[in-house]
């Protein structure tokens, strides 16, 4: 009776080979939150910044090419020799993007230090950090 | 001469940055994301970098002066794109731990087959988006060295392959920084020196476009492709062979090839389909190409702002930030970055209008930026000029081609056949390849046309998966799939039909090519309402409540 021929194989290469083509498991695993109601409050507040920032970017988008298309006396004047819709979609809506976008991430991060600074107070009895 | 050497230097610069970064690139982790250690202000600038492509250092100047001063809607919807972004996906997307969009799929909806139709999705868009930057690529060389259009497309697949290839993300994320330092000052110092020094006169010219467009002087224009346009009032060319010919006004069909000499003061010809250059639907601020253009221009919005937030290279880049908090940060320091860039295109566009007219009539446009300034300043400033525009121009294909393939490269990769690092180094090679030879056949299609398609299909799949992932709980797996099936389909397949095949003209043809304002809300409708007719699993609250705990 002849032995078995074993392949032999270094411990990682057999890790490597059970697992196989599989890339490695990076993706966190979803704990339960450890105060569900604490965690909604939070989801509902940062929803709720966000349907404010999306209709706010809608009225500068529809609203400024709306009032390009209801008004064409803004073709007509001028601010230093250049049509004022011109200026106002060439330059001025940049910084109005911009200036949106740094009150949603103020409000944003506000809502998220006031969920940190009650957390302690839930009885969770997790340390502040 | 001087335009080649600025492109060398450019390119070779990016290489050297490029190889420097290999020693990072170690595991999977590091070549795509490069370990999350990149520093908030060079994450900001790569993403500008990356993010500004050909279309819009090269193309928004072409549409400008082509289309009129409503393309900048364009520019104001690539801005508008970030604040969606902050405000809808930036931190969310960042706590998920997601690598790319097909991972946070899985992450949020938990199935591993919805991740391959994510691949699938990645792979279109990223190609969409690929060729016209090869496009690009392959005019500007063509224009500077006269080489073949081919040869430069061919040379731009090889540099952006190599350098990814070699380095990854790492070396990509300060390559990319680089490049929008090079974008920015190579655009804006010509934009700056031409309105600084062009006549009194010129500049009022490009300010009041009421006054009609004329040839500044005697122009030969030489039609490479058979073009068809119409002349308001007669005109008499000279031919090559000195002869003289009288062109009655009405329509005229000019063959590939033939050449006329126009006289100065003559009135542009209008080629089929575009509006009279500085007429009324020329100077009004909004998209018009097919007649109704508060329609088009909201449509191109809808696109381009939710669409931003899809982009698989753009959403990938945000897993650079070490926390949410930082991703959202930087998201809006690249609204600032963008914002001061979009400042410049237009002023090629209106001065275009005026010293380079003639690029309308040889379907040439993309290339204003780099041709106006020799026509405007003759000499060597002019030609110094020029190739700051070339180089700045080649410098965008080169960064944001090397984040897309970089994309795609993951999408092929990582998600469809899920592989380690020298797979990836090949799924590179693979994507260029794949790029470049569609590219080839592509020269006379202009470059934001396909970049729109390119946002318009992520607007109308990944964009609803995103937000209704991140912001509904009761998003399901069913659901998910067959909103991105109808959105894929419908949005590729409008656009493509509007390309390829007649159209009926009217409404439907603009339906077909501006579908985004359609096809964005079928999408949402599909993943709501399939969703609605299936139970999400007991844990797929905690999934989204996980992304907004701080």
């Amino acid at each position: 009776m002849s032995p078995r021929r074993e392949k032999l194989t270094s411990p990682q290469t057999r890790i490597a080979l059970a697992r196989g083509n599989r890339p490695a498991q990076h993706l966190l695993p979803i704990p339960e939150p450890v105060d569900t109601e604490a965690a909604r409050r939070l989801f509902r507040a940062q929803r709720r910044t966000a349907a404010r920032t999306v209709a706010l970017l809608s009225v500068l988008l529809f609203g400024m090419s709306g009032a390009f298309a209801a008004f064409p006396v803004l073709g007509q004047i001028r601010a230093g020799g250049v049509p004022l819709s011109w200026l106002l979609l060439m330059v001025a809506a940049y910084p109005l993007l911009f200036a949106l976008a740094l009150w949603h991430v103020r409000s944003a991060e506000r809502i998220e230090e006031r969920a940190e600074r009650e957390r302690p107070g839930s009885g969770s009895g997790e340390q502040k950090r | 001469m001087i335009s080649v050497l600025a492109i060398g230097l450019v390119v070779v610069t990016s290489l050297v940055i490029g190889v420097y970064g290999v020693r990072a690139a170690r595991s999977t982790s590091d070549f795509l994301v490069a370990s999350r250690r990149v520093s908030p202000t060079w994450n900001a600038m790569a993403i500008a970098g990356e993010y500004l492509s050909a279309a819009s250092v090269l193309g928004l100047a072409g549409l400008v002066l082509k289309n009129g001063l409503g393309t900048m809607w364009y520019a104001v919807g690539f801005a508008a794109g970030y604040v969606a972004v902050v405000a809808l996906v930036a931190g969310p997307m960042r706590r998920s731990g997601a690598f790319t969009v097909p991972d946070f799929a899985e992450y949020r909806l938990g199935a591993p087959r919805l991740r391959k139709l994510c691949g699938c999705v990645v792979l279109v868009i990223m190609l969409l988006y690929l060729v016209p930057q090869f496009k690009g690529a392959g005019v500007v060389l063509a224009l500077v060295s006269g080489t073949p259009y081919w040869v430069g497309v061919l040379l731009a697949g090889l540099v952006v392959s190599g350098s990814i290839a070699a380095g990854g993300m790492r070396s990509a994320t300060y390559v990319q920084a680089f490049h929008y330092v090079v974008k920015l000052v190579f655009l804006a110092v010509p934009a700056i020196y031409l309105v600084v020094h062009s006549s009194p006169h010129t500049r009022s010219e490009a300010l009041t476009p009421e006054r009609g467009t004329h040839f500044p002087e005697a122009t030969p224009v030489e039609f490479t492709v058979g073009t068809r346009f119409s002349l308001d009032e007669p005109v008499t060319v000279t031919v090559p062979d000195g002869g003289e010919v009288e062109l009655a006004a009405g329509e005229h069909i000019a063959d590939a090839g033939t050449e006329y000499v126009f006289p100065e003061g003559a009135t542009i010809p209008r080629p089929e389909g575009l509006p009279e250059l500085g007429g009324e639907r020329w100077s009004t601020p909004l998209l018009d190409v097919g007649g109704y253009p508060l329609f088009e221009t909201w449509s191109a919005l809808l696109a381009i702002t939710l669409g931003c937030m899809g982009l698989p290279h753009v959403i990938m880049r945000f897993h650079t930030s070490p926390t949410a908090r930082t991703a959202r940060r930087v998201a809006v320091g690249v609204i600032a970055l963008l914002g001061m860039f979009y400042l410049f295109p237009a002023v090629y566009g209106l001065l275009g209008r005026v010293l380079t007219p003639h690029l309308v009539l040889l379907q040439g446009t993309d290339t204003v930026a780099v041709v106006l300034p020799e026509q405007a300043v003759p000499g060597t400033v002019g030609a110094v000029l020029a190739a700051l525009v070339a180089a700045g121009a080649f410098g965008a294909f080169l960064s944001t081609s090397s984040g897309l393939l970089l994309a795609l490269a993951g999408g092929l990769s990582h998600d469809l056949f899920q592989g380690s690092v020298p797979r990836l180094r090949l799924a590179v090679a693979v994507g260029a390849c794949v790029a470049v030879l569609l590219a080839l056949p592509a020269q006379m299609t202009d470059i934001n046309v396909l970049v729109v398609w390119a946002f318009t299909v992520a607007a109308s799949t990944f964009s609803p998966l995103l937000v209704l992932g991140i912001w509904w709980r009761r998003l399901t797996l069913p659901g998910a799939a067959s909103g991105l099936v109808v959105g894929t389909v419908t949005a590729t397949g409008a656009v493509g039909w509007s390309m390829l095949l007649p159209t009926a003209g009217g409404w439907t043809s603009v339906l077909l090519a501006q579908p985004a304002a359609w096809t964005i809300p079928l999408a949402f409708a599909t993943m709501m309402l399939v969703s609605r007719l299936t139970r999400p699993p007991d844990w797929a609250e905690h999934a989204v409540l996980r992304l907004h705990s701080p």
